[in-house]
């Protein structure tokens, strides 16, 4: 084993005489001590637990600075500190990784965090509505009462003063003209230009 | 408490800049001497309070007598040695189990005065009675030894508080003893191993159990002493 840096118990001394600059550089300098002695110690925990009882063992060491003898070296009083209370930190990790799942192990692409499953409904909710809108009069309106309105044919007959079969011829029409419209000519089962302009009678 | 890789430089960095200068604690050997300075003569006013026994001169003439007690003196100088080494994080764990060669020494003691006793007197010499005196008075004669050792182990109480709880709570009840050898009459050597040790341990795994609320300070922020 290595002799100690002098340095660490004089800056020790005067960290407990409340010189604030030492006790920074303390604390610097035995910071990688604490890890690579908490990583030899458990060599088992990940990075976040390493890292949580290596900061337990800062806490402890500035609550307990008062305990410290100049008379003994600082490295076994540091590690002696690591030893119980990065102890008490890494048990208390490890009870906390048996009953509870860490939120990263998650995959992001997850359906069960989501509120909204079908996120792209409202933009086809938008085409649609200006698919509509391009339609012809006739067929805008037959389409508007029957499907949008949900009226029967009477009651949009009724509405519109379009005859029940006109209703019928239009509405077929323009839907027809919706499905090429929002799906393209082949999935629409023809290759038809643009919407059908007939208008019922 | 839990804190991401990457913020032990700013936790460096506020514990820091709350630092203030903290009064440094005496070593394990010199808070003994102040724990005896306290506790031997608030034992001994308890063993004068209660009247020193009539036949404490005879006994003093006996080399058993002085073992026993001495033994008993022993384990509570030990076991609170113990206890102030068990609160610091740089002393070793076998200063812990100090107190257990001369407790064992009290025990072995005891033990030859029973086989004594069965020997000459056979096992009538072993009639129980009850003795309810000795669970109180050696709670009153370690009374003010376990305070003491509240408030120094109070100031100190860093790492393992319920090994240092144990110990304390023997030290307070074995000097208790030593003290109530001064002031009462056992009727047998039996009678002193259940209800006198029966007593210290019941006290000391008492003070194990519930010791730690009283010497553990309440977690202070950084920045306070």
């Amino acid at each position: 084993m290595t002799a100690e840096d002098p340095r660490l118990r004089e800056w020790m001394v005067a960290a407990q005489q409340g010189d604030r600059l030492r006790y920074g550089q303390l604390l610097t300098a035995v910071l990688p001590i604490l890890r690579r002695a908490a990583r030899a110690r458990w060599p088992q925990a990940d990075g976040a637990a390493i890292e949580d009882a290596v900061q337990e063992t800062l806490l402890a060491l500035h609550a307990a600075r008062r305990l410290y003898d100049p008379a003994r070296p600082f490295v076994p009083f540091l590690l002696g500190i690591m030893r119980f209370r990065g102890g008490d930190a890494m048990r208390r990790y490890r009870r906390a990784g048996a009953r509870e799942t860490p939120i990263d192990t998650i995959p992001e692409t997850t359906g069960a965090l989501m509120t909204n499953t079908t996120p792209d409904a409202g933009l086809e909710a938008a085409s649609l509505r200006a698919a509509i809108a391009r339609l012809p009069s006739g067929q805008r309106r037959a389409i508007e009462l029957t499907k949008l309105a949900e009226l029967s044919l009477e009651e949009a007959s009724a509405t519109s003063g379009m005859t029940v079969a006109a209703l019928k011829v239009a509405t077929h029409r323009g839907l027809r003209a919706l499905r090429r419209m929002m799906l393209g000519p082949e999935m629409a089962g023809g290759a038809v230009k643009g919407p059908d302009h007939h208008d019922a009678p | 408490m839990m804190h991401p890789e990457g913020q032990t430089e700013r936790l460096i960095a506020e514990l820091a800049g709350a630092l203030v200068p903290v009064r440094r604690l005496p070593p394990p050997a010199v808070r003994l001497g102040y724990w005896l300075a306290v506790s031997l003569p608030a034992a001994a006013a308890v063993a004068f309070a209660f009247g020193l026994r009539p036949d404490l001169a005879a006994r003093l003439g006996e080399s058993g007598f002085w073992i026993a007690g001495a033994a008993a003196m022993l384990t509570a100088v030990a076991a609170a040695y113990a206890a102030f080494c068990a609160a610091l994080p740089d002393q070793p764990d076998w200063k812990l189990w100090l107190p257990l060669a001369p407790l064992a020494l009290w025990l072995g003691t005891l033990g030859r005065q029973c086989l004594l006793v069965l020997s000459t007197a056979g096992a009538g010499g072993f009639a129980l009675t009850t003795d309810f005196m000795c669970l109180p008075a050696i709670a009153l004669g370690g009374f003010v030894p376990a305070a003491a050792l509240v408030v120094l182990l109070r100031r100190s109480a860093g790492v393992r508080a319920t090994n240092a709880c144990l110990c304390g709570g023997l030290a307070a009840a074995a000097l208790g003893a030593a003290a109530l050898r001064l002031y009462h009459r056992e009727d047998a050597a039996i009678m002193v191993l259940i209800w006198q040790l029966g007593s210290v341990a019941l006290l000391s795994v008492l003070a194990a159990a519930v010791g730690r609320t009283l010497v553990e300070r309440p977690a202070r922020r950084p920045g306070t002493a």
